[in-house]
Order: structure tokens, then C-alpha cells, then sequence
């Protein structure tokens, strides 16, 4: 019991250590290799780093609980593309133009609900026909990117409104809009993992879906609210980051379906489900946008990025499986 | 002598007497000053180490442009095309050449996100001048208004921003998108009334990667200029080819199969003018007419060998050169315009002797 509990605590120490490591690195080749004059450590900087995590993080932590279920949606990017339209091309429509900035709270809520459909539509068939979620938003973030070129034709959408792009530039006790969202959704959503029956039904679920549905857990609907949460996530971010930049190429969010996966399995969730935990996927989203920068701060050329990421990916997995061996044998003594 | 050791001295040891007796020096003031060696909060020995040296520089060098200055570059999408890359190395090699620059390379790898992070961490570093390739030439703006209201230069290269962020640009370096469409069509058309068919003459046009300014102005010039110069001549279809080979042959394969009758083919840049080639070439069609926008090595070899007509002539290395020129005349306060231009000329199979073999 207490080495189960030692073994949690490494795996999820794991990532907060490796953060250390990169903060450390990154600080002390700086001092040598940057031709910048401020520290990496600076406040400042911390406070971008997390602002910067937001776009994947808000995603990523949505993507730990359908990865906690067993599932996954790839089709993340395209609905954080496709919010985005609606977000900036339904500010530019007459009804919504004459009602000044309050046409600003109703775009958002249009946005979130685009999101939170194009997720039910996900979950819907993933509960409804049994197919693997795998497939059902691969085909979904195609088609989802094909609406994207159909509605925005192969030019930005584009609104700025400087308003919004005030709001979300400014910094609440410090933090910029950005981090709260992206913090008040972790905790949102780690109450929900940790306190909640739903919760507890998405660790069960993941683990041994057989004995879920014996349990008398609805298993498909359960797996939909997830979508639905997801979906409304990705479009949330949309939401978040779009309010700053005001314009969306039709290809924007591509990959960050496979970023956000790379976070939560950096995070120590497993990819077959049944265990993984908010608070380490926020870890992983920290480590990637720091890699980032520390990797631009000392000057080193950006594709190294995702070498590096890439590598530390397998060690990560390499780790979690030796682990998990250890595990299994002491068992059989 | 004395001089000299003292201000060696003053920079490392932050001795304010060492400072106060070599004060005469007007560069050597400002050189330490910016640097930060008398605000000694961020004493490091790399940077008083390199503030001393400038000091040194200084002294002999008086009043003179001794400063170093610190510019940021944050570029849309390195791998993606030979132009990028040769950008990339042109604008190392000329911010090494120079003394006075050190250098900060970025790449957005095409993500606005990463763009827009790229910016915020140049703004947090405190650069001097930040150069930015656009890779949406909206959603920057107010990562580059940032930028100005914290008092940094922005230049924007190669493809500039929309015009509601030009109150925040210094100065635009880069070419002029819409009179190289523009040449191009010029280029076509006397091409076609060359060959005597400018009456009934059938285009297809294969354009860049959405939502890019380049994109969008190569083909409004080409669009725009077409009609005037050549007003019987028909566009028939645009499709953009993403400024890569492998989709614009799929896109010319689809063209060919949809119209029995095609004289020209104007592309966005040779990468994809030459995609289009190849497709016209595996499927057996002769006698069009191949023009692109921005001339590369693959375009150059093909008009070498008869097969490609012409395009224009526009050097990377004279573009990274032109962003960091404008960046340094900008910080030593000269008067710029703020569209600053370099040239593009024609070049077609009839002149290309006058013209180098791109190395890109």
C-alpha cells in the first residue's frame, strides 16, 4: 500500500522535477549563452510562460479526462479553428454590430457553443455506433477542418476589436486573462476528477469498461458529457486566445491535438485510461511552452524543440512502463 | 592608457570613481548606460564582461556608432520552402558580419500562437528592434502594439501586417507583392502577344498559402493587371497550391482534366509554377506558358531548359539584408519610408544571362 502510494507520488512528482531540471538548465546556460540581460527566472517571464501555455493547456486538460476514459478526440484543433470563426465572424454580423461591445459576451457564448456541439456530435456516435473514438474524430477533425474551409473560403477571418483585445491583454492581480482561464479551468475541472461521482466514473471507466457497465454506470452518455466538455474546451481556448489576435488562418490549431495528447502522456496519464491526473497534465503543458522558450532564450534553432520533446516523450514512457513492471512482479511475490 | 585600464576597471568592479574620470567620453557613456552596468541589480559577469569591451571599443572609437544593438527576428515558417532557409542563413550571416548586432533567431513554425509567445518573450528581453515575418497578417497586431508601447521598433519583412496595425510599424522592408503579380501578368501577356493569341488565350492560377498577405497581393496584382494589359485574355480558375510543389501538380492535374484548353499557367512562386510543369508534362500537354511570381533554382533550371517562360527575380539574401539594414537605420534614427521596397525585375528565358542561378 504505501509503495503503491511511493510509486504515485514518483510518477507524479516526475513531471514538477523535470520543470526544475528545464528551470535550472535554462537559467544557467542563459547566463552564458543568451544575448538577453535578463534572467530567465525573471517574474515576468514565469508569467508569460504561463500565459503562453493557455491555447494547448485549456485544450490539454480537457483531453486528460477523455484520455482517462480510454478515448481520444484528434479532432481538438479543428474545433478550436472552427469556434474561432464563429467567435470573429459573428461579431462582424448587423445584428450583433448594433449592439455595440455587448455583442462581445454573445459571440463568446456562441463560440462555446459550437464548441460544446461539435464535441456532442463526437460523443453521439462514439455512444451510439460503439466505433473506437480514435477514428470517429479522425474522421471528425477532417471533416470539421473541411466546414472550416467551406465557411472561411481559403482566407483569414479576421475582426479586431480592440475592446476584447483589451481585455484579454490585461493582468488581474498579476496574472493576465489568459492564465485565469486556463487555471480556473484546472481547478474546475480537478474538483470535478476528485470530488465528484462523475469523476470517479471516468477513472472507472477507463480502467475496465466490462466492469463499469456491470456496475451499472451508463457508460455512452457518461463518455458524451466528456465530449460535450471537451468540444466546449477547445473552443473556450479558442475563445481565450482569439480575443488577443483577432484573426484566424483556416489552418490554424493544426497539431494541437497531438501537443495536447503530447502534454497529458508527458503528465503520466496512460494511454489506455484509468489513471492520469489534472494537475500533472498542467505540468506538462508548463514543461512543453518552457522548452519553448528556454530553447529561444538560449538561442538555440526552434526545430530542436521537438526533438528534444519527442525524446523526452519516450523517456517518460519508458519510465511510466518500468514503473508499472515493478508493480506487477512484486505482485506475483 | 590610463583611460582605458580605468574603464576596464569601472566595468567590472562597478566602481562609480572609475566611472566619474572617464566621463568625457560622450559614446563610451551611453555604451555602459545601455548595457545596465551602473543599474547594479542585474550584475553578471557576462554582461559586465561584454559592457567593458564595448567600453573599451568606445573609447577609441569616440563618439562613433560603437553600441551594440540587440534585434529580435521572429520568422513565419523556416522549413517550409527554400526561400525561408536561405532567408534564415542570409540574415545569420549578415547580423554576424556586423559588429554592432547581436542577434535573437526565431521561427513560428507557421503557428500564430507560437508567433504571437515568440513576440511577448523579444518584448521581455528587452530587445532593441524586433523584425517580424508575419504568418497572419492580422492576429500579430496587437502582439505588435505591444511591442511599440513598450518602446521597441517593430519591422515587419518580406509580407507586411493589415493596415490597422501600421500606426505600430516602423517600417515595412520587404518586396512590392503586387507589382511582382503585376510584372508577371505583364510577362504573360507580351508572352502571348508574342505567340499571337493574346485575343482568345485561356489562364489558370495557382496562388500561395491562405490567409498569407503574399499570397493574397501576388494574386490581386496578377489579377488587377491582367485585364488591362491583356483584356481578351481569360482567367479561368484560382486554387492555391500552399506554396508547395507536390500540391500544386495535384492542383494543375485537376485543372488539366477539368479544361481541354490551357495557354498559361501563372503560379504564386516557381516551386509551384514547376508543380504545375511536371503535371503538365506527365499528362502529355505542350505549348503553355508557365509564369511565376518569385524566381527559384528549380523555375531557373526549367527556363534553362525551354520549359518554364519566366518569372521575377527576387533574392532572399537581398530581403534578409534589407530587414536587418532597416532595422539598424531605423535605430540610429534615420528618416526611413515606411514602405521600404527593394527591386524585382522580369526575368524570362529572353534575359536570364543577366541573372545568377538562385541558390534557393
Amino acid at each position: 500500500m504505501t509503495r503503491a502510494r511511493y510509486r504515485d507520488a514518483l510518477k507524479h512528482g516526475a513531471i514538477w522535477a523535470f520543470i526544475l531540471v528545464e528551470l535550472a538548465f535554462f537559467s544557467i546556460a542563459g547566463e552564458y549563452l543568451s544575448v538577453s540581460d535578463k534572467a530567465f527566472m525573471d517574474f515576468d517571464n514565469m508569467l508569460l510562460l504561463l500565459k503562453q501555455s493557455a491555447p494547448i493547456g485549456i485544450i490539454a486538460l480537457g483531453m486528460t479526462i477523455i484520455m482517462i476514459n480510454g478515448n481520444i478526440d484528434l479532432s481538438v484543433g479543428a474545433t478550436y479553428a472552427l469556434s474561432a470563426i464563429v467567435l470573429l465572424d459573428s461579431m462582424t454580423w448587423p445584428a450583433l454590430q448594433a449592439m455595440g461591445d455587448w455583442a462581445i459576451p454573445l459571440a463568446w457564448g456562441l463560440a462555446l457553443m459550437t464548441g460544446a456541439v461539435l464535441g456532442a456530435i463526437n460523443g453521439l456516435i462514439v455512444w451510439k455506433t460503439g466505433v473506437d473514438a480514435f477514428i470517429v474524430t479522425l474522421g471528425s477533425m477532417l471533416g470539421y477542418r473541411g466546414l472550416v474551409f467551406m465557411i472561411n473560403g481559403e482566407q483569414p477571418t479576421s475582426h479586431l476589436n480592440w475592446t476584447l483585445v483589451d481585455f484579454a491583454e490585461a493582468q488581474f492581480l498579476g496574472l493576465h486573462t489568459a492564465t485565469w482561464f486556463l487555471l480556473l479551468t484546472a481547478l474546475a475541472l480537478w474538483l470535478m476528477m476528485t470530488r465528484t461521482v462523475h469523476g470517479r466514473n471516468a477513472y472507472a471507466i477507463g480502467n475496465n469498461r466490462e466492469a463499469a457497465v456491470n456496475a451499472g454506470i451508463r457508460v455512452g452518455p457518461h463518455m458524451m458529457w466528456n465530449f460535450v466538455l471537451i468540444g466546449f474546451l477547445a473552443a473556450l481556448s479558442a475563445v481565450v486566445f482569439y480575443s488577443e489576435s483577432g484573426s484566424v488562418n483556416p489552418n490554424d490549431g493544426m497539431l494541437f491535438e497531438l501537443w495536447a495528447v503530447t502534454a497529458v502522456v508527458l503528465g503520466g496519464t496512460k494511454l489506455t485510461g484509468g489513471y492520469g491526473s489534472i494537475i500533472s497534465t498542467l505540468g506538462g503543458v508548463i514543461a512543453i511552452q518552457l522548452l519553448r522558450k528556454g530553447l529561444g532564450h538560449i538561442g538555440a534553432a526552434t526545430e530542436t524543440v521537438n526533438l528534444v520533446i519527442g525524446l523526452i516523450l519516450i523517456a517518460v514512457l519508458l519510465l511510466d512502463r518500468q514503473l508499472n513492471r515493478k508493480g506487477k512482479e512484486e505482485l506475483k511475490i | 592608457m590610463d583611460k582605458n585600464e580605468a574603464s576596464i576597471l569601472g566595468g567590472i568592479t562597478l566602481d562609480k570613481g572609475a566611472f566619474a574620470s572617464v566621463r568625457d567620453t560622450e559614446g563610451w557613456e551611453v555604451a555602459c548606460k545601455r548595457d545596465k552596468i551602473i543599474d547594479g541589480r542585474n550584475q553578471r559577469m557576462k554582461v559586465t564582461l561584454k559592457a567593458a569591451l564595448v567600453c573599451t571599443t568606445a573609447m577609441f572609437a569616440t563618439a562613433a556608432a560603437a553600441e551594440t544593438m540587440t534585434i529580435g527576428i521572429t520568422q513565419n515558417n523556416v522549413g517550409v520552402d527554400s526561400y525561408q532557409t536561405t532567408y534564415e542563413r542570409a540574415f545569420i550571416a549578415a547580423a554576424e558580419a556586423n559588429p554592432d548586432v547581436e542577434a535573437v533567431v526565431l521561427d513560428a513554425g507557421g503557428d500564430v500562437a507560437r508567433q504571437i509567445a515568440q513576440m511577448e518573450d523579444l518584448i521581455q528581453q528587452e530587445v532593441d528592434a524586433i523584425i517580424i515575418w508575419p504568418t497572419n497578417g492580422e492576429a500579430v497586431i496587437p502582439a505588435v502594439r505591444k511591442a511599440h508601447n513598450a518602446g521597441i521598433p517593430v519591422i515587419v519583412t518580406n509580407s507586411n501586417i493589415a493596415e490597422q496595425g501600421f500606426d505600430f510599424v516602423a517600417s515595412f522592408s520587404g518586396p512590392d507583392n503586387i507589382t511582382q503579380g503585376a510584372r508577371a501578368a505583364e510577362i504573360m501577356c507580351d508572352k502571348f502577344k508574342d505567340m499571337g493569341i493574346e485575343a482568345e488565350a485561356r489562364v489558370v492560377q495557382i496562388s500561395g498559402q491562405p490567409g498569407y498577405t503574399t499570397a493574397i497581393e501576388r494574386q490581386k496584382g496578377f489579377d488587377d493587371r491582367l485585364p488591362e494589359v491583356c483584356p481578351n485574355v481569360t482567367l479561368v480558375e484560382t486554387q492555391p497550391g500552399d506554396w508547395n510543389r507536390e500540391k500544386s501538380q495535384q492542383v494543375m492535374e485537376a485543372f488539366l482534366v477539368k479544361y481541354d484548353d490551357i495557354d498559361g499557367v501563372y503560379a504564386g512562386d516557381d516551386n509551384m509554377g514547376v508543380g504545375a510543369l511536371n503535371a503538365a508534362k506527365a499528362a502529355g500537354r505542350e505549348g503553355i506558358i508557365f509564369v511565376g511570381a518569385t524566381n527559384f533554382a528549380v523555375g531557373y533550371d526549367a527556363m534553362a531548359a525551354g520549359d518554364y517562360w519566366g518569372s521575377i527575380y527576387q533574392s532572399p539574401v537581398d530581403d534578409a539584408e534589407a530587414a536587418l539594414k532597416t532595422a539598424i537605420d531605423i535605430l540610429n534614427g534615420e528618416e526611413l519610408p515606411f514602405l521600404n521596397y527593394f527591386d524585382t525585375p522580369k526575368i524570362t528565358q529572353d534575359n536570364m544571362d543577366e541573372f545568377t542561378k538562385p541558390v534557393f
